[in-house]
């Protein structure tokens, strides 16, 4: 069996499990766990928000470790460093959805929860910023000419990788609007054991469809970069064939 | 339980769907765009195989 059926039938299945997972923890999400006592049933809003939060902090540093790759590959080795360039680009896409849905939902939560759509408080300022950076990542790599763009956009990824720790940490550097961590965030922080089955089958769910998402556009940009191969070369061939 | 509540007319009702909604909305979008992409890309890359959906374009 050729190695693209392979994968595309990995795709599949994944894809598959990945679309029941996330059903089964939608239900448990809405219908199963126990709607909490202050809030009542937005604080549901809960088993999305936090999983798409904690993604959203974790395909930064994917994208970090594909930049490291690049820039020291970019010499050594242009084949492998066009392949850590395409997990690069990919994690980045990833990283902007997932901290778009990260702050849409926080906002529709806070307006419901705390009476506001937004406060410019250390946690939701510092994620603000994740967003914009990603999203300055991406505009550069479209917008940019200059021959050196993806040197530039791996440069540019370690520096945004700072903010990560920043975004998961300012609940603890600063007083902030925003409740503790669900884990690790001292002694008020936790959920209720009655919640925790829905929280991780939406964490797993998530996790698997960024984890699709990210292979999906992998994929993509690999085709991209082939296409533009066959193009370069065709581009040179071309003047040749007419000189014959 | 059942889950008619989430369509009454209460904010925390309105702000629920919609966030689920957005989720879904937001990330079959991507995933869309995506597979919209690798289609154009392909046939671009393979114009010959355009017509043809089985596509075995590794050799």
């Amino acid at each position: 069996m050729r190695r693209s059926r392979i994968y595309r039938s990995v795709g599949v299945v994944w894809l598959a499990l990945t679309l029941a997972a996330i059903a089964y923890a939608t239900r448990l999400a809405l219908v199963v766990a126990p709607t909490e006592a202050t809030m009542g049933n937005v604080q549901r809003i809960f088993y999305y928000h936090v999983p798409t939060s904690m993604l959203s902090l974790l395909f930064p540093y994917v994208n970090l470790v594909a930049s490291l790759f690049y820039l020291y590959w970019r010499r050594r080795d242009p084949l492998r460093a066009l392949a850590a360039d395409a997990v690069a680009i990919a994690a980045a896409e990833v990283t902007v959805v997932y901290s778009s849905l990260c702050l849409l939902t926080g906002m529709l939560w806070g307006r419901a929860a705390w009476g506001i759509w937004w406060t410019w408080d250390a946690r939701l300022t510092s994620m603000l910023l994740l967003w914009l950076l990603y999203v300055s990542y991406l505009m550069l790599r479209k917008l940019s000419s200059t021959g050196q763009t993806q040197t530039l956009a791996a440069v540019l990824s370690v520096f945004a990788a700072i903010d990560v720790p920043i975004v998961y940490m300012s609940i603890q550097w600063w007083r902030t609007q925003h409740p503790a961590p669900v884990f690790f965030g001292g002694p008020d922080s936790g959920i209720d054991p009655s919640m925790m089955p829905a929280f991780g089958w939406n964490v797993l769910g998530w996790a698997m469809w960024g984890v699709f998402l990210l292979m999906f556009r992998y994929a993509l940009e690999r085709r991209r970069q082939e296409s533009e191969q066959e193009a370069a070369l065709k581009a040179i061939e071309a003047p040749l064939e007419m000189a014959q | 339980m059942r889950l008619s509540w989430i369509f009454g007319s209460s904010m925390e009702a309105h702000h629920l769907l919609a966030a689920y909604v957005a989720v879904w909305l937001v990330q079959g979008g991507y995933a869309a765009w995506i597979a919209w992409q690798w289609v154009r890309v392909g046939k671009e890359l393979h114009p010959e195989l355009s017509l043809n959906s089985e596509e075995d374009v590794e050799s």
